[in-house]
């Protein structure tokens, strides 16, 4: 039946009628000059080769697939953790579109951010107008309280320079003399969005403790006995935050979260839009210099804004995304030590279920192979809590990921029987992982929504763990820290375990002889 | 009642239960069952333990009558493999409310039977009695006869309301209904010379399909299981077998015994758990056929058939030998697995440190003595507390049990593997022993066992590197 107007079909069903099917293969054959069925299965075969997998990792110039983003993504989700701060990007407003939709299709809570929106005259005469009219329109706008510029490509290229910038916009009286504008140079063909995140952070720390850019005297350092935290570049954000201030509230920890997204990507659907909502106040960010030492969850995003904290006279701790038992130990036998607290009662039972729960499931684990990939600091914690599982983690891929990644990732596999079969991707994409998972296959994938073309392709069954999350809902809202999130990565896992268990028996009158109730 | 309450005095008098016989017969009369210490844990009931015996025949209608509570949570809960129907995995029950216990359930089951009919068209149906209809008096011997004439098919009762007793009492009460309305009702199309039946198997996770090969190989026909991957007809036409093999001792004793006692079906008691006790399975098997008037040849084709898989099956066991020898385990299993398991882990170089014998025979606790030597404690009925103690001194390495009591070991912080009714690895036969083996070292070596062992860092001033990772 083709479609009828009385009763339009959508696209799920639209094209499997005949008078389509029959369509596409006259075209095809009448018109787009086809390669035989033969050739095209032999070449399809021929791409999940051992020979394939040789040529596909000795490309040099093309990035087919790549599971990164760009450093203004980070930029923008730093800014969002203060108070009513408006991420202001400087260059092209396409750019600035893609970021609120990305945050936007992840989240499921519109994002704000705006740009100074460059066109072709400020790519040659340079973005100084654009900055000018931008913070001004913005400010009128929007009333926020700070505005944290960051910058995409076109402004780099030209040589943008935004401390002068901002300057003379304030001149100008673009914006008021005493209004916060930090500011970083965050260009996307540099590093990834955790360094856009690591910059934009550093930038806004910075313009607080070091003079807000020469107005104000630089703060001096009073050590309070207080603690920082900083999550990072976090898809888990909103569970994630909520969970750390839950337990550091049990321990009694006097504490500053640098960077607090949990509010503005969760809001109530009351009826009342908030464009800002919760994060760190200004005058909490500006404190946070006081305080005896810095925590970062994750160390590839605040190599650069940990310098700094350092500098200032702090003790600074830096983990990778600690998942599981002992990253989770790790990371509060630091809190306990730097704050003073000590880990009550109530915490150590929760780790004990996280304990019980593992080795209640141990045996569907056990022994399974898993590829992972992910931003860096992720795809550590991951593949330590499957060591702690007894999972054999095979191959594990961050596009994202250098050297010293791959290093940190090579030391930890080391450390485990179940790490030895195991190797590291620095800088590779989703279409490496390909051949990876056609020539060494493996039980399970770990990886973002885009993950789900890997599966498509190699059936290789997809736990959705990373950032972006486009095509499952709310799972940012639950933790994947503290011995809590470790429980859900782990009920994440298993579910697919036994969903897969389930699929490849439910075949009625063919497999569904084990298709069980209990598993 | 009273006919069940003779039944079951019957059931308590079976002559092939070793430990009955031992009884006095004031004691006899008392029955096996020991009158449960009300407050204090306990195992299934009758209905269940008749559900679990019987529901593995698959293509029967499997109905039972009473409220919701008996079949919904009895629904498909045993991992019972079917090679064909399944309908006994959809779930029938007269689920029966208020009214019907006012104004009686019959009617409400009698339609229920229809109904089932003429949906499904089984070839037979089978009907639960269950305490609550029991207790109103629903008389469903009545009705299923009553049933049986309208429909012109089989409606087997299987009267076992919950509170006549235990599960065991209830495996036995479901052989006695299909003594007493299933077997030897039909005849079998042709025979050979090598039938068996296997009775007390229960093909949970496909076990019976590990040693089915190596029967086809032999020639040898299973004539029908009893219940594992059975049809109705096959049980039905059972009594035509040569020789039977007896699987789980303590379950259906009595149908093995009374079908030597009236189709002249000699038994033997057997285990496919082990290499030792699978090789003497099949030479029993043939034996007991050759003494029927099978050719004599096939002893020696038997013969043939043990040496070439008990070497495969050593050979794929070898490299675990290494890791395995010396480690200790614990058993809490029922019957015939507290011996048969045994010679099956000290095959891998394991060493048992105690094993349960609350469901074994006095003969089962010989054959224990004869493998273990004075190393090995023999159990009874362990509560949870005393369980967890015993896990907490033996200083074992690991625990095999059932998965009740996975919970008691783990709290212990105890390696643990199921072996029992709800495992999802078949370790049945010489494949099956190569499967124990390999989930005994995932399960010895997984590296969440250390942290077990562990406290919380901060609860302890040792270093891990000082904890001892391994009891030793």
């Amino acid at each position: 039946m083709s479609q009828d107007a009385e009763k339009v079909i959508d696209h799920f069903e639209l094209f499997r009628g005949p008078e389509y099917t029959e369509m596409f293969v006259n075209k095809k054959c009448m018109f787009e000059n086809p390669v035989a069925a033969e050739e095209l299965e032999r070449v399809s075969e021929w791409t999940k080769s051992a020979d394939y997998r040789e040529k596909n990792f000795a490309r040099e110039a093309l990035t087919v697939n790549p599971a990164k983003a760009c450093q203004p993504l980070g930029a923008v989700f730093a800014a969002l953790g203060f108070e009513r701060t408006l991420p202001f990007v400087h260059g092209s407003q396409g750019c600035v579109a893609y970021y609120r939709s990305h945050f936007s299709r992840h989240f499921k809570e519109p994002t704000s951010a705006v740009s100074s929106s460059m066109t072709e005259d400020a790519a040659v005469f340079g973005g100084l107008n654009n900055m000018i009219e931008g913070l001004a329109n913005s400010y009128s706008l929007y009333k926020p309280k700070m505005i944290a510029v960051s910058t995409t490509c076109m402004a780099e290229v030209i040589g943008d320079d935004l401390n002068a910038f901002i300057k003379n916009a304030k001149e100008k009286e673009s914006v008021p003399l005493d209004l916060d504008v930090p500011f970083a140079h965050t260009p996307a063909f540099v590093g990834s969005h955790v360094t856009g995140y690591d910059n934009a952070l550093k930038g806004i720390i910075e313009h607080f403790w070091d003079g807000k850019a020469g107005t104000a005297p630089k703060l001096e350092r009073q050590p309070n006995g207080k603690l920082n935290f900083i999550g990072g570049f976090d898809g888990y954000t909103v569970g994630n935050m909520r969970e750390i201030k839950r337990l550091f509230d049990l321990m009694g920890v006097e504490y500053t979260i640098l960077g607090d997204n949990s509010d503005v990507w969760d809001t109530p659907g009351d009826g009342q839009f908030r464009m800002y909502d919760g994060g760190t106040t200004l005058e909490d960010a500006a404190n946070a210099i006081h305080a005896s030492a810095t925590i970062s969850m994750q160390e590839f995003c605040t190599d650069k804004t940990l310098n700094l904290i350092e500098g200032k006279g702090q003790e600074v701790i830096a983990f990778n995304h600690p998942v599981g038992v002992e990253g989770t130990d790790r990371f509060l036998m630091e809190v306990s030590r730097l704050s003073g607290r000590p880990i009550p009662a109530a915490i150590t039972k929760e780790r004990g279920r996280l304990v019980d729960a593992i080795a209640d499931s141990s045996a569907h684990i056990h022994g399974k192979k898993f590829a992972i990939y992910g931003d860096p600091d992720l795809t550590l914690g991951l593949a330590g809590f499957l060591l702690e599982l007894g999972a054999e983690p095979v191959h594990i891929l961050s596009t994202n990921g250098g050297n010293s990644w791959k290093e940190k990732a090579e030391a930890l596999l080391a450390g485990s029987p179940f790490g030895k079969g195991c190797h590291v991707y620095p800088g590779k994409d989703l279409w490496h992982m390909r051949s990876l998972l056609f020539t060494e296959p493996v039980d399970f994938l770990i990886g973002n929504t885009y993950g789900k073309f890997l599966e498509r392709d190699t059936k290789t069954p997809l736990i959705r763990i990373g950032f972006p999350i486009f095509d499952r809902h709310h799972h940012h809202r639950s933790p994947v820290w503290g011995y809590q999130g470790g429980l859900n990565v782990l009920v994440k896992i298993l579910d697919r375990i036994f969903d897969h268990m389930d699929q490849t028996t439910n075949d009625v009158s063919k497999t569904d002889y084990s298709f069980d109730i209990i598993r | 009642m009273s006919s069940l309450g003779a039944k079951v005095q019957k059931v308590f008098e079976e002559p092939g239960c070793a430990t009955n016989q031992a009884k006095q017969s004031r004691e006899r009369k008392k029955g096996c069952n020991k009158q449960l210490a009300p407050g204090a844990a306990a195992g299934g009931c009758a209905f269940d333990g008749a559900k679990i015996a019987l529901q593995p025949i698959t293509d029967v209608a499997h109905l039972i009558h009473g409220p919701i509570s008996c079949e919904g949570h009895s629904w498909d809960g045993r991992g019972a493999k079917s090679s064909g129907p399944l309908l006994y995995r959809t779930s029938f029950t007269t689920g029966m409310c208020e009214q019907d216990i006012i104004f009686g359930g019959e009617k409400h089951l009698y339609k229920a039977i229809k109904e089932v009919v003429e949906k499904y068209n089984p070839p037979a149906v089978f009907v639960y009695q269950t305490c609550i209809p029991a207790m109103i008096g629903d008389d469903i011997e009545a009705v299923c006869k009553a049933a049986a004439l309208k429909l012109g098919k089989p409606i087997v009762p299987i009267n076992v309301p919950g509170f006549v007793g235990s599960k065991n009492l209830g495996n036995k009460l479901a052989g006695e209904a299909l003594l007493d309305y299933v077997i030897g009702t039909e005849e079998p199309t042709e025979t050979t010379p090598y039938d068996i039946n296997i009775i007390g198997e229960y093909n949970l996770s496909g076990e019976l399909w590990q040693v089915k090969p190596l029967l086809d190989e032999l020639g040898i026909r299973i004539l029908a299981c009893i219940s594992g991957d059975a049809k109705y007809h096959e049980v039905a036409r059972s009594h035509r077998a040569r020789a039977a093999m007896m699987v789980c001792s303590k379950a259906m004793i009595n149908v093995a015994r009374k079908m030597e006692e009236r189709y002249g079906i000699p038994f033997f008691e057997g285990s496919f758990y082990g290499i030792g006790d699978m090789s003497a399975s099949l030479r029993n098997i043939s034996q007991l056929l050759v003494d029927r008037g099978a050719p004599a040849e096939l002893l020696g084709r038997t013969e043939a058939v043990i040496e070439r898989e008990e070497a495969r099956a050593w050979e794929r066991i070898a490299p675990f030998k290494a890791r395995l020898a010396g480690k200790r385990a614990l058993l809490f299993t029922g019957g015939v697995k507290s011996w048969s398991v045994v010679a099956a882990m000290q095959e891998a170089g394991m060493v048992i440190t105690g094993t349960s014998v609350k469901k074994s025979t006095p003969d089962d606790k010989e054959r224990i003595k004869e493998l273990v030597k004075d190393d090995a404690h023999m159990f009874n009925d362990l509560k949870p507390r005393e369980m967890y103690k015993l896990l907490k001194d033996a200083r074992a390495d690991i625990m095999l049990s059932g998965g009740r009591t996975q919970f008691v070991a783990l709290k212990a912080k105890m390696p643990w593997l199921d072996i029992n009714q709800e495992r999802h690895h078949a370790f049945a036969g010489y494949e099956g022993m190569v499967a124990l083996i390999k989930e005994i070292d995932k399960a010895l070596f997984n590296p969440i066992w250390e942290q077990v062992r562990r406290p919380a860092p901060w609860e302890s001033d040792v270093t891990p590197e000082e904890l001892c990772l391994h009891v030793a």
